[in-house]
Order: C-alpha cells, then sequence, then structure tokens
C-alpha cells in the first residue's frame, strides 16, 4: 500500500514539476527588408543595437513603410538567447509604456515585425529585445 | 465499454448495500495532499479536515479544516477585482451568477505568480457507501504568501510594464467577485484503499489575487484599482489519510 501511495505521489509531484522551455529558435531567418523600386532603403528611422544589462543583441533596428503600413525590420541582428524574448517598440529604454510586436522569431538573421497602427515615433523611439518573463533588457537601438 | 459500464455499476451498487448494512463513525478525521494541473498552472495543497457525520445513517458529514494552498503559473492574465467593477450586482450569492462587467476589466499579465495561502475552510460531504464519497470544500478566511513578479497591465489596448506585482495578504470568503485574496475550492470523489488510506479525484477552482505597486487601472468611475484576480479551474488527484 505505502509503494503505491509513493509512486502516485512521486508521479503527482513530476507532473505538478514540468516546465515550459521558452527560449527563442535559433535558426538563421532571412526575411525580405522593404526597399524602395531602386532597390534602395528607403526607412524612416534606423538604429543600431547596444547591449543591455542581461544580454546582447548586434545588428540594426529600421522602420519601413510596406504597403502602407509600418514595419520594423530586423537586419542582421545576433541575440545572445534567452526565455520569452519580445520585440518591443518603448517609450524608455527600460520598458514602461511600449508596444509589443510579438515574440522574437529568431536569434539570428534578418526579420520583419507588423506595427499595428500609426505610432508616434518621436515618443515610442527605442527598438527593444526584452525578456518579458523576467522584466530583463538584452538590448535597445534609438531610432533616429 | 459497455463492459466496463456495467462493471463500474455494480461496484457502486455493491458499495451502497454494503453501506446501509455497516454504520459509519461519528467522525471523520483526516491529513490530505492534493495536486492539480492546468494550463501553464498547477497548485499543490495540504489540508487538516474534521468534519462530524450527520443524521441517523450518517451519510452527510460537515466539519472544518486547515489548508495550505500553493498555486503557480506562468504568464497568468488577472482581471479587475472589485466585484463592484466586475460584476452587474454585488449581493452576496447572488453575485456568483450576476453578468459580468467585461468593459471594465482591464488585465494584469502577471508572468511568474506563485501564491501560497493558509485559510480556515469548509468541509462538506456524502457517503455513498462505507469506501466512497463525495463532496464539496471552500476557504473562508486565511493569509497568503508569494512571489513578487514583473507583470503587464493591458488597458484599452496600452500596455505597461508594472516591474513589481505582488500577492495580496488577506484572505476572505465573501461570495463570488466580493472576495478578497486567494481561496481554493474544490469538488471531489474519494475511495478508500483501505482502513487508513484514500484517494481523491478533484476538480480544483481557485482563485489568487495579486495588487500592482506603481501602475494602477483607472476605472470608468475614476477610482484607482490595484487589485486583480486569476480564477484557475484544474484537475488533480489527492491522498487522504485518516486517523
Amino acid at each position: 500500500m505505502k509503494r503505491t501511495i509513493f509512486i502516485f505521489l512521486v508521479t503527482g509531484l513530476s507532473l505538478a514539476g514540468c516546465t515550459k522551455h521558452n527560449e527563442t529558435p535559433e535558426i538563421k531567418l532571412d526575411e525580405k527588408i522593404p526597399a524602395d523600386s531602386a532597390g534602395g532603403s528607403n526607412a524612416k528611422y534606423t538604429g543600431d543595437f547596444s547591449n543591455g544589462p542581461y544580454g546582447s543583441v548586434q545588428g540594426a533596428a529600421k522602420i519601413y513603410v510596406q504597403n502602407d503600413k509600418y514595419v520594423l525590420a530586423l537586419e542582421n541582428i545576433a541575440v545572445s538567447n534567452g526565455p520569452d524574448l519580445h520585440v518591443y517598440l518603448s517609450r524608455e529604454v527600460q520598458p514602461v509604456n511600449f508596444i509589443d510586436l510579438g515574440k522574437l522569431k529568431s536569434t539570428n538573421g534578418n526579420q520583419v515585425y507588423a506595427i499595428a497602427g500609426e505610432p508616434d515615433f518621436l515618443a515610442y523611439k527605442y527598438a527593444l529585445i526584452h525578456c518579458q518573463q523576467y522584466n530583463h533588457l538584452f538590448g535597445s537601438a534609438t531610432l533616429k | 465499454m459497455k463492459n466496463s459500464f456495467v462493471a463500474i455499476a455494480v461496484i457502486l451498487f455493491s458499495e451502497v448495500t454494503y453501506a446501509q448494512q455497516t454504520p459509519l463513525p461519528r467522525i471523520n478525521q483526516f491529513v490530505d495532499i492534493a495536486a492539480t494541473l492546468g494550463k501553464s498552472e498547477g497548485a499543490v495543497a495540504g489540508s487538516y479536515v474534521r468534519n462530524w457525520r450527520i443524521g441517523k445513517k450518517r451519510k452527510w458529514e460537515a466539519g472544518l479544516g486547515l489548508r495550505s494552498t500553493s498555486y503557480f503559473g506562468t504568464k497568468k492574465d488577472f482581471y479587475t477585482a472589485p466585484g463592484r467593477l466586475a460584476r452587474s450586482t454585488t449581493t452576496p450569492f447572488i453575485i456568483v451568477f450576476a453578468g459580468q462587467k467585461t468593459e471594465n476589466w482591464d488585465t494584469l499579465t502577471v508572468q511568474r505568480p506563485f501564491v501560497t495561502s493558509f485559510n480556515l475552510s469548509a468541509n462538506f460531504g456524502y457517503n455513498f457507501s462505507t469506501r466512497l464519497s463525495g463532496g464539496f470544500n471552500i476557504d473562508l478566511i486565511g493569509f497568503s504568501i508569494g512571489r513578487k513578479s514583473s507583470a503587464i497591465l493591458t488597458s484599452n489596448g496600452i500596455t505597461r510594464t508594472e516591474a513589481v506585482t505582488k500577492v495580496a495578504a488577506f484572505n476572505v470568503l465573501l461570495t463570488g467577485d466580493n472576495d478578497y485574496g486567494s481561496l481554493n475550492s474544490e469538488f471531489f470523489l474519494k475511495y478508500k484503499l483501505s482502513e487508513r488510506w484514500a484517494v481523491r479525484g478533484i476538480y480544483q477552482f481557485y482563485f489568487a489575487e495579486y495588487k500592482s505597486t506603481t501602475i494602477k487601472q483607472t476605472a470608468p468611475d475614476g477610482t484607482l484599482v490595484d487589485r486583480f484576480r486569476n480564477k484557475a479551474n484544474t484537475f488533480g488527484a489527492g491522498v487522504s489519510y485518516q486517523f
């Protein structure tokens, strides 16, 4: 009887202890970056990433207009991996007021994120790679 | 499948028949541990219960207990808690069935909630037989401790980071969204394996409450709200030791 109870308990606690791994994929992406008809860049705002206190981010963030909608392109980025990494447009370097563009698709390559509406880029002037679950900043780019 | 139903029916019928012949003890006193799981959340509870069997046949029982419940999760949404904002009426008991005023709700997404509550509980049960019983229990009053966590408050589509949310310390059952704090309740079926040991199948409904510290919701009536509630529906099992 005691053995049955022990097995029951161990099984239950094992199930309760399961955690979901939440790291970002590392496969290199090569999404198409918007370009003007001459093949040049028509970025409205650009900025280079610098490292935050909890990670490293290299590459550039650029705001484009694509089909009359704003998009954020992350170009040639390389991000140290972490749990629950998101892409933000933020009013502050350490985000308080922000727009969440979604989970970071990959730690490497070229990526494009849709931006809903027409935010004021003079106010939302930081592109961030942010660990949402632990509120840790991995990197930021000031958009100018 | 048909044979399974017949077998279960035969077992239940034989248990009920047996119960009619054997009176149950007046006092039902036991300790219990239980674990339940839901989507990205779970709970572990330990309790002591002392019930008194009532009625001539001693089939019904009721009593009090002490229960500690630890609730944990990842990225759980907590909604505006005060009953006057969450529901169309705050009348005790009626509020449980009252319409939801979702237009008043803001969402506090707590990234890593972990609450441990210590509460006095009320317990009710019915003995179908000497082996099989079922019942309901609910926390009444107590206190909670827990982990601080960052969160995101979403209000009218605007998202803001709340760096520190904390567990609401005081718990009291006032029915439905009138409640304060973190309170556990269970529906269960219990089967005795031996004189001392029993197992339970459990449906658990757990209210957990977190409070924001710096960023607050501005309600339509102009008041500032810092209380947010998550209602967790989970299923699981428990083990009881009777003494």
